[in-house]
């Protein structure tokens, strides 16, 4: 058990998270496949991927609700199995679903709370739940789901977390509650340097807050890595040929050195490109084909994750 | 065999319902300790015990509470203690209403009585809700949990219906509801232990079951 503590509070600095092989079934199917991930300290991790793929375990994986079939959970440097009490101790968690008390109003969430974690700062909740302009009065079953969202966040502060663990937190809200979420998040709490991890399959959102991500299928990890560190490696390349190139130069196209997918539509060719965008950009300038515009442009998240859910949709 | 033994056994339960009806005690005992307190005590234990897991998982504030640093154990134990509670808090007050009423219409009855038989009671309410616990552990819905302890009661209670002493020796309700303890001709020691460890039996099985249930 020291050996556990003494090894988490030296990577505690470097990882968040760290997921080894993790393995989890439900009867005979997999869930979650020889998943394994590392979330840095301090990061904003946006973990996408479609329903169903898996998001939902490994996160009830790392709190200990799920107990996995193979591989290590470390959270914060605790063995998520067998430290399970001191991962909660440390974690927030919004579930994706309500799991708040309808029949209780805010201060009788704030008692209950209060009396099950180990410390508890009620100014910090009383701060958010002002900022959220939520009514303390009422009881919860009475607040709309982009409230109860909210208090749940508000919630999460009094324990003063140092991870924060979200899942799917901003379904079901409307436009103006989820940027109002969101920018809460980041503002409020990431400035704070809490690590947070937070699962989705709103791309935008990800996009808009996250720093890391990491995108799952069917279990199985596909992609892991700094959103700005991807966007710099892969760009999209936009080419408008002043007349309908040939097949045979798309096909050319298709196999330059640098090229991941082609799209066409008459005489606009889109490429999405990995590595030196530059050189691949030169190349197809000196062919003889007339290029009427040549637009190098940022990869977008939605870009990439369509990117990789078809490389494994076809890799199947 | 079977059939004639059941009517002779009919014959006599009449016979000793009649003997205790004919007494104001024994009319008493019959109608709260023996038949509507059991049915009441029981349904309303089993809608506790139903409720206090499966209730959480179905309306999902299951991972409000699980994610808290507080272990399954005590929250499980917590649980099944504040409806302890209220089936005691039902019960003595059954009873204090049956000191009282009695009092009232000059039938004053036997404190020490009523008290160890509203105990035996509990008691025996204790292992129904222990048994609805466990289901509500099992299951994710409160109907099955509910159903399931009811049923599994009913079946219980079913020696009881032929008059015979060693089935008797196996029917729960015989311990929870002595008349001799009501008249307080004798001290049921032996009804408080069954009683006492059918209620821990289906606790003892719920703990390590909750603390494995993946949610």
């Amino acid at each position: 058990m020291e050996a556990v503590n003494q090894t988490g509070a030296a990577s505690k600095a470097s990882a968040a998270i760290e997921l080894h092989n993790l393995e989890v079934k439900y009867g005979e199917r997999s869930a979650v496949n020889d998943l394994s991930l590392t979330v840095p300290a301090g990061a904003i991790f946006g973990f996408l991927g479609p329903n169903g793929a898996g998001k939902t375990t490994t996160i009830k994986t790392m709190l200990g609700l799920r107990k996995p079939d193979g591989g290590s959970v470390c959270v914060l440097g605790y063995d998520a199995v067998m430290q399970s009490l001191e991962v909660r101790a440390r974690v927030g968690y919004m579930s994706e679903v309500n799991s708040l008390y309808d029949f209780l109003t805010i201060p009788q969430h704030c008692a209950f709370c209060r009396s099950v974690s180990r410390q508890w700062d009620q100014e910090m909740v009383d701060r958010y739940v002002s900022l959220f302009g939520l009514p303390t009065n009422r009881k919860v079953g009475k607040f709309s789901k982009g409230m109860k969202s909210q208090l749940a966040l508000s919630l999460l502060m009094g324990s003063n977390p140092d991870l924060l663990i979200l899942d799917e937190p901003t379904a079901g809200l409307d436009p103006v509650a989820r940027h109002q979420f969101l920018n809460h998040l980041v503002a409020e709490i990431a400035a704070q340097g809490k690590t947070i991890f937070f699962s989705s399959h709103i791309l935008s959102e990800v996009e808009a807050v996250a720093d890391w991500v990491g995108i799952i299928r069917d279990g199985k990890l596909i992609v892991c890595d700094e959103l700005d560190h991807l966007k710099q490696t892969q760009k999209v390349l936009k080419l408008t040929y002043v007349e309908l190139p040939p097949a045979a130069e798309v096909t050319m196209l298709r196999s330059l050195p640098g090229v991941m997918s082609l799209e066409q539509e008459g005489r606009s060719v889109r490429l999405l490109t990995h590595g030196d965008v530059e050189s691949l950009s030169q190349t197809i300038q000196a062919r003889s084909h007339a290029l009427r515009n040549v637009d190098i442009v940022d990869l977008d998240l939605e870009d990439l994750f369509l990117k990789y859910m078809k490389e494994e949709s076809n890799g199947r | 065999m079977v059939v004639k033994e059941f009517i002779e056994a009919r014959s006599q339960l009449q016979g000793q319902i009649q003997q205790l009806t004919g007494s104001y005690d024994g009319y008493v005992w019959s109608q709260w300790f023996s038949k509507n307190g059991p049915d009441i005590l029981a349904i309303l234990a089993a809608v506790l015990g139903a409720s206090l897991i499966a209730s959480e998982v179905n309306k999902g504030t299951i991972f409000f509470l699980l994610s808290k640093p507080v272990s399954r154990d005590r929250v499980l134990l917590t649980k099944y203690l504040v409806s302890v509670l209220i089936l005691l808090g039902v019960s003595l007050l059954s009873g204090v209403a049956i000191l009282v009423a009695s009092a009232m219409v000059g039938h004053p009855q036997n404190v020490g009585g009523v008290l160890i038989s509203t105990i035996l009671l509990w008691l025996g309410m204790l292992f129904v809700l222990g048994l609805a616990l466990l289901f509500s552990v099992l299951f994710h819905d409160v109907l099955r949990p509910l159903i399931f302890s009811l049923l599994f009661t009913l079946l219980l209670s079913i020696p009881g219906l032929i008059s015979n002493a060693t089935l008797n020796a196996w029917n729960l309700t015989f311990y929870w509801s002595s008349f001799a303890a009501y008249q307080g001709t004798m001290f049921p020691l032996k009804a408080l232990l069954i009683c006492l460890v059918a209620a821990l039996v289906p606790v003892l099985l719920a703990i390590p079951l909750f603390r494995k249930q993946a949610y």
